[in-house]
């Protein structure tokens, strides 16, 4: 056995996050028992996991036609190039405060709401695994190390 | 297509009236010491304890063999107490579902004979762990996006849009078959940039196959653990800047379940 990179997970499926998360994981990656186990190995009935490759069907296809078709492109929320033109000339009367963010007011608001939410969801996972996981297990003393 | 995993051997060896078997989880240095009250999976579950052989441990627990394994508790419990495991000590995981007859078998027969080349492995793994980046393209901006960047996927879409959809099916395919392979390409470009972005922190890179039809990228990093601050960095700034595009997830510390391989020219026993 070495370690290096396996070949990608070719079967996968949706669920809960944390679950989908699990099964991307553990079902077909990790050390097989078959490779060093003989006589003693046990065989238990595993329950069987639908796991779907994402292959490209015509349900697919579908989906994306009808999501596509429900976008409405006249709303968009980037500035057009007058509103842009306009912010510019405010900013020479304004104050010298900050002046990139003003330029783009609307899209601001926008952008920076999905990056706080973005931020938070990276600290959330990385605070959980220190709260609780780390518990379980911890290195005892190596009495040969020292 | 369905993958079933399905009951992977049966041995001659064990008794009719064999009623529980030692379910396997992993090896880690056999000096770690587990928490009295970590749990694992069956129903109920039962305590994981180590069985040691020399200088390694592989992390076990009792489990009825009445039943079949698999439920979410039983992954969820598989997976936590490795990585858990993997948050402090080299670990190699192994494959969910792994039962051997007893724990006399499994320091006789999987620990003994292998001890020196898992010792090996788990060298190669100390103070490394494993870290996988998960990212979904947000719906609406990443079809805007493509729309602008397509325009005969916009004229399509224009086209059809208020004609009824039985009477347009095939562009519907059409149109949608176009935005699939936009996304993918989309998907490889994004992949790249976050593997350049992470290249000089991460020793080995695996690129997953996506799990969903929107996913953006999906990569397993092997990172010095020291180096977990740096990866978390990289990540906000790669978030913030894709924020309106893509919601982006890091997870981790993993076991490497991504980065050990069995044993090459041996496929296993008949």
């Amino acid at each position: 056995m070495t370690v290096q990179p396996a070949g990608g997970g070719a079967a996968e499926r949706r669920t809960g996050s944390g679950l989908a998360d699990v099964i991307d994981s553990i079902l077909d990656k990790g050390l097989v028992i078959d490779a060093y186990v003989g006589i003693s190995l046990v065989g238990i009935e595993l329950l069987s996991i639908d796991a779907r490759i994402t292959v490209a069907s015509v349900d697919t296809y579908l989906r994306f036609a009808e999501a596509v078709n429900r976008l409405d492109l006249t709303d968009k929320s980037k500035p057009g190039l007058p509103e842009l033109v306009q912010s510019v000339k405010g900013g020479d009367q304004a104050p010298p405060e900050p002046p990139e963010p003003q330029k783009l007011q609307k899209p601001k608001t926008v952008i920076q709401g999905s990056l706080e939410s973005a931020g938070e969801r990276l600290g959330d996972l990385t605070d959980e695994r220190d709260d609780g996981r780390r518990k379980k297990l911890r290195r005892t003393e190596r009495p040969e190390e020292g | 297509m369905v993958r079933s995993t399905e009951t992977s051997a049966t041995s001659e060896s064990v008794p009719e009236e064999q009623t529980t078997g030692c379910y396997v989880y992993g090896v880690v240095p056999a000096e770690i010491e587990v928490d009295a009250e970590a749990r694992g999976v069956g129903d109920p579950p039962t305590p994981v304890r180590s069985l040691q052989h020399g200088r390694i441990a592989a992390l076990v627990s009792d489990v009825s063999l009445d039943r079949p394994l698999g439920t979410p508790h039983d992954l969820l419990a598989h997976e936590e107490l490795l990585d858990a495991a993997a948050a402090e000590v080299p670990v190699l995981p192994l494959r969910f579902g792994a039962v051997i007859t007893d724990d006399e078998a499994v320091v006789e027969e999987f620990l003994r004979p292998n001890h020196d080349e898992f010792v090996a492995a788990l060298e190669e793994l100390e103070g490394r762990a494993q870290y996988v980046v998960k990212g979904r393209y947000v719906e609406d901006a990443v079809f805007t996006e493509i729309l602008e960047e397509n325009p005969e996927a916009a004229r399509l879409r224009d086209e059809i849009r208020d004609l009824p959809e039985d009477a347009t099916r095939n562009e519907r395919i059409q149109l949608g078959e176009m935005i699939h392979e936009a996304i993918a390409a989309k998907r490889e470009a994004d992949t790249a940039e976050l593997i350049e972005q992470v290249d000089e922190l991460s020793v080995l890179s695996v690129v997953r196959q996506p799990s969903h039809e929107q996913d953006a990228v999906h990569v397993a990093l092997l990172i010095e653990t020291s180096r977990q601050a740096e990866l978390e960095q990289v990540m906000e700034e790669l978030g913030r800047r894709w924020a309106d595009r893509i919601t982006l997830r890091l997870l981790g510390p993993l076991a490497a379940y991504d980065f050990v391989m069995t044993r090459q020219g041996d496929e296993g026993w008949d």
